[in-house]
This record gives structure tokens, C-alpha cells and sequence, in this order.
């Protein structure tokens, strides 16, 4: 059975580019892939389409709640590798799925997600939340200082409005500590954790060892290849030129700067402040150095 | 029993069903709804889903805290409410995602598309949820094209080869914010489901024939800085974008349909054309779309040009 692995991650944390690497990696095209059509990895987790046409259900006339509850059998049914007995469906190694929800559980007390039923495992992508905050408020075409809320709101979500339909379901992100500890502390699966920063520093070594985690072990040549292809350049080029279908609409510029630690020139100091009270003990478990004076507690 | 006309088929039903168009009592049901006791599992299921089952011509279908619903052979539906659902929301399932099913078990073309009248023949709009097919077959209602169904769009392939769409006048089901854009709310009628804020809309008027299909529309959208338009797939890709359009895509597989579909397609792309309508997704950019559309229309020959 080809093994399901989540790609989880807070928005603006490099999911997106690790996909398009391993759509990349896996094309057999000596161009690089449109990053349209990737093809090689699933759409997200809360996407509409694919629950209705598992469930055969309408969900539009669902309840967010009650979506909810159908969500995890719908995630095991697709692990199962239900879904790629269509002729039509590629295969590829790994089924990777990228997902935004926090590992948290529904109102039944299940695994959103599905626990081990659902994914194999999941690779989890963190960003130092100084470079998320600048970037998201790009993404969600708001201030920084609202997005700096967001980051620090535990009952934030994405598509929640319940006066229209979305093609996403309601994701809850809790807070970027949040998210990041629900799936840290979680027991279903095993987690490999990737910083963004370290995929940038040395993208090869970097992807190598999530790609090891999932099972994978890439040709050099052809990982080079997929990392050259998978570029910020040549995102931006292709961006420039047909848009991002999974960037939000009207927002232009999806693939943005792709550099680590920006938040020096984005953010002002009272902001950097407070990501820092907000996220200390969590950042200061992923490694990611403070720059005030530490007053919280260490985890 | 109530009587009712979906997709062409008369359907008697021991429940009410609101937002179908009435049928002709004397008529001979060619589908009974009936509210019977329905297992929790079918014996020896072939195919087992997340929310389903299927045991031959028996396809059993559970909305966990709505109700379960037995489908036999195309012919019958029986279902059981669970734990006190109410019967509004039994109803919306059993018209809309249960006969879907229904129609993939009779072995019928079944597009996930709305559709509007346009030069005595029917336009279809394909997408998935969320894509824009109600709300682009409303604004057009609102610019005087009579509604033929919404949701879902049975085609019968005719004797002479014409395909033709069987007319549902089914009402249209529209979000709060889509009758707001839109300017619809004298026409708003009951929310589908209490606790839904998604509403039946009365069309401004309604076709109830069955219509030769004049052009097939797949919903595509764009983003910046690719610009809108509409383009004629080959016919490969044509009859694969019919194939992907289904109401439920995944039972074209699961009921042997791939041939039904590819010889639909076919002919659907042959005589009538399907298209891949490229547009940006949102109420700003509709006059520009329908506009894009009445062009396409004169140059296709379904309407003639504005004088």
C-alpha cells in the first residue's frame, strides 16, 4: 500500500515548496513542473471537492460540525488507497497531502485527521513566527499587527464564513504555538519536524532527510535537479506569468521573498516583541533565539 | 404519496420533498421513496466507502445523525431518520446527494452543472462546489434566461443522436452572500436546512421541457495575470472534462459507466461543444463573463447578434 504522509504546516512555512520539490523530483520532464498542475501530491486536506466525492455527499449542506465528524473516515478511506483504485489516478511512492488543521480532535473525540488510520505519518514544517508574521500578512492582505493577532488567537480558522461556500472546509490553526505543539505532542504518528530555515541553509541535505522519513531515497543528481527546478526564481517567474491557483485570490506575490530572517527589516520592534512574549517557550523549543529579554517561563 | 417529476423520472414519495417540481399522479412511478427500516450494513458489500456501501443493485448510503437511505436497482429509495433528524434535512439529502446516486445507478449521464435556456436550447455550467455554477445560472436568470436546473443535470442521448437535458426545474439553491451580490432577496425562500444559511431561490422563470443541450461549459477559474476566455478542448480532452464533471465521478468507476461517459462525450462535444470557460471567480467579474458568454453564443449560433 503506497503510504500516506502528511505535510503539515502553519501557512508561510515552506509547504508549498517542499511540494513543488517532490513534484519536481518525481516529473520526468527536463523542464521545471507547472506549478499549476502538481499532479504528484494531493490537494489540502479541508479541500470540498475530494470529501464529496468520496462521502458522496454534499457537504455544502453540511454543518461545519458535522463535516467534521465525517472527516476521519474520509482520511482512512483515502490512506487505504480506496481512492487510487481509479484508473485514472497517478501513483507515486508516498501519497503526500498537505494540511493546515492543527492536530485536534472532533466533537465525537476522533482524530480529525484519522490518527494512524488516516497518515503513516506527517512532516511538519515550522518557520521562525517573526518571518511568518510578515509573510502571512502579505497572504491575508492585512497589517501586520493583525496578523501578529491571528498568530496568537487559539480559535483561529481558515473558510469559517458560513454565509457562502468555500472549496476549503473550516480548518482550525488554534495559535501558531498551537499549532505547532498539537502536532509535536500528538501520539497517533510519528512527526519529522523541519525547519524552514534549515530546508534553506542546505536544501539537499535538508529534504534528504524528510524525503528518508517518508521512505524515499532520491538520486542526487535528480535531487539537485528537482531543488534547481523548485527555485524562489523560477516560482516567481512562473507566478508572474499564469498566477498561483492556490495562492489566495488577489494576492499577487505568493511566493514572496523565500529568505529567512527578513522579520529584521519587516517588523518593528514592538512587534518583534511581542511575537516573542506570545511564542517564547515554543520558539525557544524549536531553537529559534530571542532577541528581548526573556521573562516567560521555559518549557 | 406525493408526486414529483426529477430528472424526467416520476418519483412517487411517501415524503414531502420541497424544491421539486410536481408530477403527474396517474403516472406510473418510475422511483418510490419510502420511509422503511434500512440496515446499518448491506451482507457481502463489494465495495465498501467511508459513508457507503454496495451489494449488487443494493447501495446503501449514511449520513451519520440524518438518516441512512437503501437504494435498489435504480427503481427504489428507502430511508431511516436517525436519532430524531429532522425531515427537512432528510428531504434536502434524499433530492439532491441520494438521487445523484440514484441516477449514476440507472446507469444515466449525470453532470454536477446548472443550466439555463438560451435560444430554445440548454446551456450547462460544470463545476464542483464552490465553483460558481448557481450563481452564474442566476445572474443569468436575473438577464432573462430561464432556469432548467440546478445541481445536477441529467442528459439523455436521443434516438436520432441529439443529446438532450432532461429539465429538473428544480429551484435554485443559493448562499446569503450570492442573494445579496446578486440582488435576489424578494425571491428568497426557505433556508434549505435550519441551521444553514442557504436558501431556495424562485427563478424568475423556468424551462420544464426536455431541451436539446446547445453548449456544455466547464467552470475554470483563473488567476492573475492570465487572462479570461473560452476554449474548445479536443475531443479526448473534451469527453475526459465530461468525465471529471460528473455528479459523483468516483461511481462512474464503481458502475461500470467509463463507456457510457466517453460515448456521451463524444457526442456531446460533436454536436452540441464543450468548453472551458476561463474567468476569475467572484460577483465583480460576472457582467464581464456574461458578456464573454453572449459573444460565444452568437458566434456558436445559439443566439443571434445584438442588433
Amino acid at each position: 500500500m503506497i503510504p500516506t504522509v502528511w505535510l503539515a504546516s502553519y501557512p508561510k512555512s515552506g509547504n508549498t515548496w517542499f511540494r513543488i520539490l517532490v513534484a519536481n523530483l518525481w516529473s520526468k520532464l527536463d523542464t521545471p513542473i507547472n506549478i499549476n498542475l502538481i499532479h504528484s501530491t494531493d490537494s489540502i486536506a479541508s479541500g470540498r471537492n475530494q470529501f464529496d466525492r468520496q462521502t458522496l455527499i454534499d457537504s455544502a449542506l453540511l454543518t461545519n460540525d458535522e463535516i467534521d465528524r465525517l472527516r476521519p473516515a474520509s482520511y482512512a478511506y483515502a490512506a487505504a488507497g480506496n481512492t487510487l483504485a481509479d484508473p485514472d489516478d497517478p501513483c507515486f511512492p508516498v501519497r503526500f497531502v498537505k494540511v493546515h488543521d492543527a492536530y485536534i480532535r472532533n466533537d465525537f473525540g476522533e482524530a480529525l485527521l484519522g490518527g494512524a488510520a488516516g497518515g503513516a505519518g506527517a512532516i511538519l514544517f515550522v518557520r521562525d513566527p517573526r518571518d511568518v508574521a510578515a509573510s502571512f500578512a502579505h497572504h491575508m492582505r492585512c497589517p501586520i499587527d493583525m496578523a501578529i493577532d491571528r498568530m496568537a488567537d487559539a480559535n483561529f480558522c481558515f473558510a469559517a464564513a458560513t454565509d457562502r461556500v468555500d472549496r476549503q472546509f473550516r480548518q482550525r490553526l488554534l495559535s501558531w504555538s498551537g499549532f505547532t505543539r498539537s502536532w509535536l505532542d500528538q501520539r497517533d504518528i510519528p512527526v519529522h519536524l523541519v525547519r524552514y530555515e534549515d530546508l534553506l541553509s542546505d536544501t539537499a541535505a535538508t529534504a534528504r532527510a524528510a524525503l528518508a522519513f517518508a521512505g524515499i531515497e532520491p538520486d542526487p543528481v535528480q535531487l539537485d535537479r528537482a531543488i534547481a527546478f523548485a527555485s524562489i526564481g523560477e516560482l516567481q517567474r512562473q507566478e508572474a506569468q499564469h498566477g498561483f491557483r492556490e495562492a489566495p485570490r488577489d494576492v499577487r506575490g505568493f511566493f514572496r521573498r523565500g529568505v529567512a530572517g527578513g522579520w529584521r527589516d519587516e517588523l518593528h520592534p514592538h512587534q518583534i516583541a511581542r511575537i516573542e512574549r506570545d511564542h517564547g517557550p515554543m520558539m525557544d523549543r524549536l531553537g529559534y533565539d530571542r532577541s528581548t529579554v526573556i521573562t516567560e517561563q521555559r518549557l | 404519496m406525493f408526486s414529483y417529476r426529477v430528472s424526467g423520472l416520476a418519483v412517487a414519495s411517501e415524503v414531502d420533498l420541497p424544491g421539486l417540481i410536481p408530477g403527474d399522479p396517474d403516472r406510473a412511478p418510475e422511483v418510490t421513496i419510502r420511509n422503511a427500516p434500512v440496515p446499518f450494513a448491506l451482507d457481502d458489500p463489494e465495495m465498501v466507502g467511508p459513508t457507503w456501501q454496495r451489494a449488487g443493485d443494493r447501495f446503501l448510503l449514511r449520513i451519520p445523525d440524518i438518516a441512512r437511505f437503501l437504494l435498489e436497482d435504480g427503481r427504489s429509495i428507502a430511508f431511516e431518520a436517525e436519532n430524531g433528524a429532522d425531515p427537512q434535512d432528510v428531504a434536502v439529502f434524499l433530492s439532491g446527494s441520494v438521487f445523484g446516486v440514484l441516477l449514476h445507478q440507472r446507469n444515466q449521464i449525470v453532470l454536477h452543472a446548472s443550466a439555463v435556456l438560451v435560444g430554445g436550447k440548454a446551456v450547462l455550467f460544470c463545476g464542483a462546489s464552490g465553483a460558481g455554477k448557481s450563481t452564474l445560472a442566476a445572474a443569468l436568470g436575473k438577464q432573462g434566461y430561464p432556469l432548467i436546473a440546478d445541481d445536477q443535470c441529467a442528459i439523455e442521448i436521443g434516438d436520432d443522436g441529439i443529446p438532450m437535458i432532461q429539465a429538473d426545474g428544480r429551484q435554485l439553491r443559493l448562499w446569503e452572500k450570492s442573494i445579496s451580490e446578486l440582488g435576489l432577496a424578494e425571491r428568497r425562500g426557505d433556508a434549505m436546512r435550519n441551521r444553514l444559511l442557504k436558501f431556495y431561490v424562485d427563478p424568475a422563470a423556468s424551462s420544464e421541457r426536455p431541451v436539446p443541450i446547445g453548449a456544455v461549459y466547464a467552470l475554470t477559474e483563473i488567476r492573475h495575470p492570465d487572462e479570461p476566455g473560452i476554449e474548445r478542448p479536443n475531443i479526448v480532452d473534451a469527453t475526459k472534462l465530461l468525465t471529471v464533471n460528473a455528479y459523483r465521478p468516483m461511481l462512474i468507476h464503481r458502475f461500470a459507466q467509463r463507456d457510457v461517459y466517453f460515448r456521451g462525450g463524444t457526442t456531446i462535444a460533436a454536436t452540441s461543444g464543450i468548453f472551458r470557460l476561463k474567468r476569475r471567480l467572484g460577483f465583480d467579474g460576472l457582467p464581464a463573463t456574461i458578456a464573454m458568454l453572449r459573444g460565444h453564443w452568437t458566434q456558436i449560433g445559439l443566439a443571434e447578434a445584438a442588433s
